[in-house]
């Protein structure tokens, strides 16, 4: 029995001595999990899985080629670098599908799990790829193949930047204004994965008056608040933000959202 | 009784009764008997060839695919998807313990049968039987290995079906392809199983207890598989006898990258001659005190 | 025959730990002959005996067998040579046929028919084909003799080989081994009882805690020996006692049985014994009971082999 477990302990102290000296010896920042990797093996598999889609709904005349996706992909936001595994990767992508046009801001957001076996699994944009199951051109219930996707890529390929970028897209998430108290019409915003943030100013209106210009400027994956600087008119039933983003894009049309009384 | 003769130098000597000594094969004949008497090798073969159909009955017949495991989604639907689905899970333990159940016993069991002496005083060395041992648990390994991908591949194929598989670049690969890429795949688990197999028997060796030479490396197995899926500490992958298991995804990408195969091909053989070189000098320097 | 030693082994000393098994040991077994290594449990017999066959390395002195020394020879040192050391072992799974057969594949193969040969000569021929595992002691002491003759050897070792038996498992034992002695192979036996080694060996080594405490030939020994001791009843003790004063080269003393019941302790040279054994009978007492306690032999080893006596090994 004794030698059993000095056999274990002994077994779990060589490789976790192994380990330990060679993250020493690399700095713990040596994973071929990168974002050069993911940028290259994700647009191919999706391109892959998209004609895939596209044949089972009856569709001809998409090809891998002719879909043409390219993405941006980010870890952990502004602050995180890009490269490990973790369930904290967003990939933006882009591709072209005459009837599937692009969104404003032109592109899609995926969401992935990248595992240290190099493989992930994504899913993406439901507004553009579809859910879980679809019809098929024969009518069937059938799993959509770009709803989820697994995809594995090679440890050691290119891992030279892709020079895709994306601009972040700035998001409205309050739906109705509450004044403070000072009497002040506010709305909250997020500015999402993007290449530099979101910068740029905000109109504010209520009715016919103006209740000032706000500039904001937001890291990617960041939250905030952008507080108009003149009262809020009494009376007032609606507020109309009006952004124009310098960096970044953002809603193209103004937000009006409806007053909601304090208190 | 004994006849005497002159040797060209003069002495004179008893003449030595001409004795063959056992050589490597003699000693594999008789390690290859003992286990074809062993009722335990014999299960671990009936359970490689009706485990596999079993898992892949039980699998198919779930409402919601294994989405977790990759290619688990398209499992229930595809017999490729199925059969590699069930090889991702067998590399996780039940690869090192198939092999463990006899490498680990092997140099154990003549601890716990008293039988060291007994092979010993007859006219075979330490080295022959060290060899003789080490080839034979090395070849149970590849059958067992044989026997479960067939009957895995087998299996899926005639219950599931043989459609065209999505490849882990969402190509979608054909039929032929896909069952010359399967069964490649699978071939691919020999080396690192062979590196659990030279690691079981120098744990077999070494702890001349049965049991530990068989539970010790399904646990250092699991240990490494744990180990390798943290991130942060992912220098260390490479060296671990558990990422050779994975390096089959290369194959089913489009292009195909084979460098995780090369590089598990040269872990697995770097465990394998580390393990035995221990193991073959601690057999030779041992003195046996017991049976 | 000739004048290689079977056995020169030369100052071998083992230790394991802070116990030392052996201490500066040395045996010379002659071609032919019939030679004991005696010593109580733990005395280190079966240490040496492993070292003779290359299972332990010594850790100073060298063992030459016919000659050759393992670090020459290698395995190749137990050619013409077999045995068991304590209990033979066996695989279990296996019947003791093929346990035979996979041990003449590690010898390289042996002439037909021998395996036949000696298991009929170890009467295993009947229950040959059963699992080993089934086995009585005595049938795998047999089986370990088997193992050990389809080797042909010239010398053959036998650790104990009545160790464990029951009355007539030993009688059988010892009969095998006089009948293979006869045969002219030199045998090189291990025991805890003097009368097995007596019986039948022509030299001995008494071992005590690892040395030699005697080495020499059984007459040597018998030379030795002290006078032989008698449990004696008698239906007059008193009067048997008395008449021992004129008898001086008898010690006589009352030495009552565990359960109390009287008897006389009798030790002295056989001759004036039975002298005084005479006198008694004479005066008319009766003898109901006289039996040998200890054989000579017994008592020097004993003697030799008890913590408390240090002797000289003769020669």
């Amino acid at each position: 029995m004794r030698r059993t477990i000095i056999t274990i302990l002994t077994a779990l102290v060589v490789v976790l001595g192994l380990g330990t000296a060679v993250i020493a010896a690399n700095g713990g920042d040596s994973s071929t999990v990168t974002r050069a990797r993911l940028e290259r093996s994700l647009p191919t598999t999706f391109a892959n899985l998209y004609v895939t889609q596209a044949a089972l709904q009856g569709r001809t005349g998409i090809t891998a080629a002719s879909v043409h996706p390219q993405a941006m992909c980010d870890k952990a936001g502004a602050v995180g670098k890009d490269i490990g595994p973790g369930g904290d990767w967003v990939c933006l992508m882009s591709w072209t599908d005459p009837e599937v046009p692009m969104p404003p801001e032109g592109y899609g957001k995926f969401e992935l799990n990248v595992h240290s076996n190099d493989c992930y699994t994504a899913s993406g944009p439901s507004k553009l790829t579809g859910f879980l199951t679809m019809t098929d051109s024969k009518g069937r219930e059938v799993t959509n193949p770009v709803f989820e996707f697994d995809g594995c890529f090679d440890p050691h390929g290119d891992n030279a930047a892709t020079g895709v970028v994306f601009p972040s897209l700035l998001n409205a998430t309050s739906t109705t204004v509450t004044p403070d108290p000072q009497g002040r019409a506010s709305i909250q915003v997020t500015c999402g994965t993007g290449d530099q943030g979101c910068a740029g100013t905000v109109a504010v209106t209520a009715g016919g008056t103006d209740l000032g210009t706000v500039p904001y400027d937001l890291q990617e994956e960041s939250t905030g608040t952008v507080v108009a600087p003149k009262r809020l008119p009494a009376g007032a039933k609606e507020v109309t933000f009006t952004v124009r983003p310098t960096t970044g894009v953002g809603p193209t049309s103004p937000v009006v959202l409806p007053v909601q009384p304090a208190g | 009784m004994s006849t005497t003769e002159t040797l060209p130098t003069g002495h004179e000597v008893v003449a030595t009764p001409v004795r063959r000594r056992g050589g490597v094969l003699s000693a594999l004949r008789w390690e290859l008997r003992k286990l074809r008497a062993q009722y335990r090798a014999r299960a671990v073969l009936l359970g490689a060839l009706l485990m596999p159909i079993v898992v892949v009955v039980v699998i198919q017949g779930q409402s919601r695919p294994p989405k977790d495991t990759l290619l688990g989604r398209f499992a229930t639907e595809n017999g490729f998807a199925l059969a590699l689905l069930v090889l991702g899970f067998a590399s996780q333990w039940v690869l090192p313990l198939l092999t463990a159940i006899v490498a680990g016993d092997i140099f154990a069991s003549e601890d716990q049968h008293g039988t060291w002496k007994t092979v010993l005083t007859r006219s075979t060395s330490r080295g022959r039987l060290f060899w003789a041992k080490t080839l034979t648990a090395a070849g149970f390994a590849a059958l067992v290995l044989l026997v479960l991908a067939v009957s895995t591949i087998a299996s899926s194929l005639l219950i599931v079906g043989h459609q065209p598989l999505i490849g882990l670049s969402g190509q979608t690969i054909p039929t032929a392809e896909a069952l010359r890429l399967v069964a490649a795949s699978w071939a691919t688990m020999l080396p690192p199983m062979l590196g659990f197999t030279c690691l079981a028997i120098l744990l077999s060796v070494w702890s001349r207890n049965p049991a530990v030479g068989i539970a010790a490396p399904v646990v250092i197995g699991m240990v490494m598989q744990l180990v390798g899926a943290l991130g942060g500490v992912e220098a260390i992958r490479p060296f671990l006898l558990s990422t050779p298991f994975e390096a089959w995804h290369g194959l089913l990408t489009q292009p195909r990258f084979t460098g995780p195969l090369v590089e598990g091909l040269l872990t697995s053989g770097a465990w394998c001659a580390g393990s035995l070189a221990i193991a073959f000098v601690l057999l030779r320097h041992r003195d046996i005190t017991g049976g | 025959m000739t004048d290689v030693l079977a056995v020169d082994a030369v100052g071998v000393t083992k230790t394991f730990g802070a116990v030392r098994a052996v201490d500066d040991i040395s045996v010379r077994v002659k071609a032919g002959e019939v030679y004991g290594v005696l010593g109580p449990n733990g005395a280190g017999k079966t240490t040496f005996l492993r070292m003779l066959f290359g299972l332990i390395r010594p850790d100073s002195g060298t063992i030459e067998v016919f000659g050759r020394t393992w670090d020459e020879a290698g395995v190749g040192v137990l050619d013409g040579v077999a045995g068991f050391i304590e209990s033979p072992k066996f695989y279990p799974y296996l019947t003791g046929r093929q346990n035979l057969e996979g041990l003449a594949l590690l010898d390289g193969g042996v002439r037909p028919g021998l395996l036949d040969e000696v298991l009929d000569l170890v009467e295993m021929t009947e229950r040959a084909d059963q699992k080993v595992g089934g086995y009585s002691y005595g049938m795998r002491q047999r089986l370990g003799v088997a193992a050990s003759l389809l080797r042909e050897p010239r010398l053959l070792v036998l650790d104990e080989p009545a160790n464990g038996l029951d009355p007539a498992g030993i009688r059988d034992m010892r009969a095998l081994v006089k009948r293979l002695a006869a045969s002219g192979l030199t045998v090189l036996l291990s025991s805890h009882h003097m009368d097995e080694v007596e019986e039948i060996c022509d030299n001995v080594t008494i071992m005590r805690r690892g040395s030699v405490a005697f080495h020499g030939s059984i007459a040597d020994l018998r030379a030795m020996a002290p006078d032989p001791g008698h449990r004696m009843v008698t239906s007059d003790d008193d009067r048997a006692v008395a008449l021992a004063a004129r008898h001086p080269a008898v010690s006589v003393v009352r030495d009552p049985d565990p359960d109390g019941r009287p008897a006389l302790a009798v030790t002295g040279p056989q001759r004036q014994v039975s002298g005084y054994v005479a006198s008694i009978v004479q005066a008319d007492v009766e003898l109901l009971e006289l039996t040998p306690t200890q054989t000579p032999l017994e008592a020097l080893f004993f003697m030799l082999t008890d913590d408390e006596t240090e002797m000289e090994g003769a020669r």
